[in-house]
C-alpha cells in the first residue's frame, strides 16, 4: 500500500465526520453575520439609551424634540438635526433621482456602443471615489460658490449638503436603475413598437413603468446612502448649534455630522448622547432597510413570474 | 392626425433633451471633481511627498570619522564624513552620501545603526548649533575638528505620506485575512449547504441589514466593542476588525454570485468521480469561482481605501507606522482618514487634495484590475459553454 492509498482509506473512514465538521464550519461563518448584527444593535443601543435612565437621566422628550445642541449648557436637542437629515436627503433625492434615472435611460436605450463603453467605467469611477473627496470638493468648490450667491454669510449650508449628497447617490441610482431597465424582457419593447409607439414613448410609457420596483429600490438605497453619509456632509454642513433649517441657505447639522463632530473629545453623558443620536439614525436606517428588503424580495418574485 | 404626430415629436424631443442634459450633468460631475482634485492636488505631488514620513524626526547620532580620507575638503564636501552638504533656507542639508561614508554606520543613542541619508538636515555638531549657520564653511569647520568621533543632531524632514500608505496596506491585509475566509465560507454555506427555512431566512436578513448600516454606525460599534470592551485601544487591529464586519455583505454576495454561476454539471461530475462534498467544494467549485473571489477582494480593497467614518474612532488618526497591532502605539491613520483630518483639523485643502490624487489613482487602478479579471473570466466561460 502506498502512501496516498493509506491516506485515502483513513480519509474514507473519517469522511462522514469530516463532512459534518465542514458543514458546521461553513455554517458558523454564515452565522457571524447574524452575531455581528445582534452585537452592533446590543452595543450601540445599550450605550445610546443609557442617558435616559437612572438618577441623572436626561429627558428623552427634550432630547428628541429639542431645537438646540449646546453641551456646555447641558442642552441636547436633536429635533433640528432630524429635520436637517431628512430635508437634505429629500433634496438629494429630488435632484439625484431624475438625473440618475435619465442617465440610466440614456445608457440603456439611446447611447451608441462606443459612448456606453466610456460612460459605464466613468460611472463606476464616480461610485469608487471616496466620500472624503466629495467633501473636499464640496468645501473647495461648492461652498465658495454658494457663499457668493447666498443671501447669508456662510457658504456652508443645506444646499451644499444637498449638492454633495446628490453627486454621491448618482452612481447608486444609475447602476441600480440601469440593471432594472436592462432586466425588462425585449418582448415588452417589441409589443410597444408594434403598437406604433415611438422610442421615447416606449421608454416612458412601457419600460420605466415595468422597471418601477427596481427603480424604487434604487431610490430607497439612495435614501439610505444619503441619510447615513458622514464625513463629506460634515465638511459642508456648517453644523449649527440650533434651529431647524428653514431655507436651503441655512446651515444644518445632520445626525451623522453630530455624532462625528464631537465623538473625539466628548465624555460621560455627552458622549452617551452622541450614541443616542447614532441610535436615532440607526432606527431610520432600519426602517429604510426593511422597506428595501420588502421591495427587493418583491422584485425577485416578479422576476420569477416572468 | 398630423397635429398629433407633431405634438408627439415635440414631446419626444423635449424628453430627449432632458435625457441628454441629465447625462451631461452626471459626466460633468465626474469631470469637475477630477479636475478640481488634480488641479489643486498635483502640484503637491513629488517624490518626497510619496516617500517621506509625515512628521520630522530628530535623532542624535554618533559617527566615527574617517581620518584616512585624504581628499581635500572643498566648498561643499566634508571628507572625514564622506558627505556633500549645502545650505538651503538656513539649513545645512546633506545633498549626497558617498558609498564608503562613515555616516552610513552612524549609531543612535540606543546603539543601533541609523543610516544618514540624502536630504537629512544637520542641526548640531557637538555643541555647535548649525540651525543659524550663515555659511557652509561654519559647518565644515565644525565637523572637521580634531576628535575622531562626532555627535550629530540629525533632522529627517517629513511632509510625506509614507506612514499612511503603510498603514493602509496593513489594514487591507488584516481585514482581508479576517473577512475573506468568513465571507467565502458563508457564501459556500448559503449556496452549497443551506436548505430553505428559518435559518437561511435569518442569515439572509442579517446580511441585508449589515449591507445597509452606514459606516458611522460601524465606527461607533467598533469603538465600543473592539477599542473599549476588548481593550484594543485605537489600533490597526480594531480598525481592521470593524471593517471586516462591514465588508462581509460585499464579499458574501459577490462570492455567492459566482458560486451560482458554477454549472451544476461540475458538481455532478465531481460526485460521479466519487469525490466527497468537501472535495468537490475545495477542488472544483472554489477554483472555478476564483475570479469572482478576486473581484470581491478588489471591491473590498476599494472600500477600505475609501473608508473614513468607520476608521476614525477605531484606528485613530495618528500619522505613524504602527508599532503594534493593538494596544499603545498601534493607532494609525490611513490615507483617507488622514485626508479627512487634514481638512477637519488643519483646514489644509492643498495637502488633502494631494492625498486625494493618490486615492483616485488607486481607485482607477482597482477598477481597471477588476475589469480585467471579469473580462478574462467572461471570455473563459464564454468559450466553455
Amino acid at each position: 500500500m502506498n502512501k496516498t492509498s493509506i491516506k485515502d482509506s483513513i480519509a474514507f473512514k473519517n469522511r462522514e465526520g469530516n463532512e459534518k465538521i465542514f458543514k458546521y464550519i461553513f455554517l458558523s461563518a454564515a452565522l457571524i453575520s447574524v452575531i455581528s448584527v445582534i452585537a452592533i444593535i446590543v452595543f450601540v443601543f445599550g450605550k445610546g439609551i443609557r442617558p435616559f435612565f437612572g438618577d441623572d437621566a436626561y429627558s428623552f422628550t427634550n432630547f428628541i424634540t429639542g431645537l438646540r445642541w449646546a453641551p456646555s449648557d447641558n442642552e441636547f436637542g436633536i429635533f433640528y438635526m432630524i429635520a436637517g437629515s431628512l430635508l437634505s436627503t429629500l433634496g438629494a433625492i429630488v435632484l439625484g433621482v431624475p438625473v440618475g434615472l435619465l442617465t440610466a435611460v440614456y445608457i440603456a436605450e439611446l447611447a451608441p456602443k462606443k459612448i456606453e463603453a466610456i460612460l459605464r467605467p466613468a460611472i463606476e469611477l464616480l461610485a469608487g471615489i471616496p466620500s472624503v473627496i466629495f467633501g473636499v470638493f464640496g468645501l473647495g468648490i461648492i461652498v465658495p460658490i454658494i457663499k457668493d450667491i447666498s443671501p447669508q454669510q456662510s457658504g456652508q449650508s443645506m444646499l451644499a449638503v444637498i449638492l454633495v449628497l446628490t453627486m454621491m447617490i448618482l452612481p447608486t441610482i444609475i447602476s441600480l436603475s440601469l440593471s432594472s431597465i436592462r432586466a425588462i424582457p425585449k418582448s415588452y419593447k417589441d409589443a410597444s413598437y408594434g403598437l406604433g409607439a415611438s422610442k421615447i414613448q416606449t421608454i416612458f410609457k412601457c419600460i420605466l413603468p415595468a422597471a418601477k420596483s427596481g427603480i424604487l429600490a434604487a431610490v430607497v438605497l439612495g435614501i439610505g446612502r444619503a441619510i447615513g453619509e458622514t464625513t463629506a456632509v460634515m465638511m459642508v454642513a456648517g453644523n449649527n448649534s440650533g434651529g431647524i433649517p428653514l431655507s436651503i441657505w441655512d446651515k444644518t447639522r445632520p445626525l451623522t455630522s453630530n455624532v462625528a463632530m464631537e465623538m473625539g473629545y466628548a465624555s460621560g453623558q455627552h458622549q452617551e448622547l452622541l450614541f443616542s443620536t447614532g441610535v436615532v439614525l440607526f432606527i431610520f436606517i432600519m426602517v429604510i432597510n426593511y422597506v428595501l428588503i420588502k421591495i427587493t424580495s418583491k422584485v425577485g418574485s416578479e422576476g420569477e413570474k416572468r | 392626425m398630423t397635429s398629433n404626430r407633431s405634438s408627439r415629436k415635440i414631446k419626444d424631443n423635449i424628453a430627449k433633451i432632458l435625457i441628454y442634459i441629465a447625462t451631461s450633468i452626471t459626466i460633468l460631475t465626474l469631470l469637475v471633481i477630477l479636475g478640481f482634485v488634480f488641479y489643486r492636488g498635483l502640484p503637491g505631488i513629488n517624490r518626497e511627498f510619496l516617500t517621506r514620513m509625515w512628521d520630522d524626526k530628530t535623532t542624535i547620532v554618533t559617527v566615527e570619522k574617517d581620518i584616512n580620507n585624504l581628499e581635500n575638503k572643498s566648498l561643499n564636501y566634508v571628507p572625514s564624513l564622506g558627505i556633500y552638504i549645502d545650505l538651503q533656507d538656513g539649513n545645512v542639508v546633506i545633498t549626497g552620501v558617498e558609498k564608503k561614508s562613515p555616516a552610513l554606520n552612524a549609531l543612535n543613542k540606543k546603539g543601533e545603526i541609523y543610516r544618514i541619508k540624502k536630504s537629512d538636515i544637520i542641526e548640531r555638531v557637538k555643541k555647535i548649533d548649525l540651525r543659524e549657520a550663515t555659511s557652509l564653511d561654519e559647518a565644515i569647520t565644525a565637523i572637521e575638528g580634531e576628535d575622531t568621533s562626532l555627535d550629530l543632531k540629525i533632522r529627517r524632514p517629513g511632509g510625506g505620506i509614507l506612514p499612511m500608505v503603510i498603514s493602509t496596506l496593513l489594514i487591507i491585509v488584516i481585514t482581508l485575512v479576517v473577512a475573506l475566509p468568513i465571507g467565502v465560507g458563508a457564501a459556500i454555506y448559503l449556496n452549497e449547504y443551506a436548505r430553505p427555512g428559518k435559518v437561511l431566512r435569518v442569515i439572509r436578513f442579517a446580511i441585508q441589514n449589515l449591507a445597509g448600516i452606514p459606516s458611522i454606525i460601524y465606527g461607533l460599534f467598533g469603538m465600543l466593542f473592539f477599542v473599549q470592551f476588548l481593550k484594543m485601544q485605537y489600533s490597526v487591529l480594531a480598525g481592521s476588525l470593524t471593517l471586516s464586519i462591514m465588508l462581509l455583505p460585499t464579499i458574501i454576495s459577490t462570492t455567492e454570485e459566482t458560486l451560482k454561476e458554477v454549472p451544476n454539471s461540475y458538481r455532478q461530475g465531481s460526485y460521479g468521480l466519487g469525490a466527497t462534498k468537501i472535495q468537490t467544494i475545495t477542488r472544483v467549485i472554489l477554483p472555478s469561482a476564483l475570479p469572482g473571489i478576486l473581484v470581491a477582494i478588489i471591491l473590498s480593497i476599494g472600500r477600505i481605501v475609501g473608508e473614513s467614518a468607520a476608521l476614525i474612532w477605531t484606528a485613530g488618526t495618528v500619522a505613524q507606522v504602527p508599532r503594534a497591532l493593538f494596544g499603545s502605539g498601534a493607532a494609525a491613520a490611513t490615507l483617507t482618514t488622514k485626508m479627512f483630518w487634514e481638512i477637519q483639523e488643519a483646514s489644509n485643502i492643498d495637502t488633502a487634495t494631494s492625498i486625494a490624487v493618490v486615492l483616485i489613482v488607486l481607485v482607477v487602478l482597482l477598477n481597471l484590475f477588476s475589469k480585467l479579471i471579469t473580462n478574462k473570466f467572461l471570455k473563459r466561460t464564454g468559450t466553455g459553454k
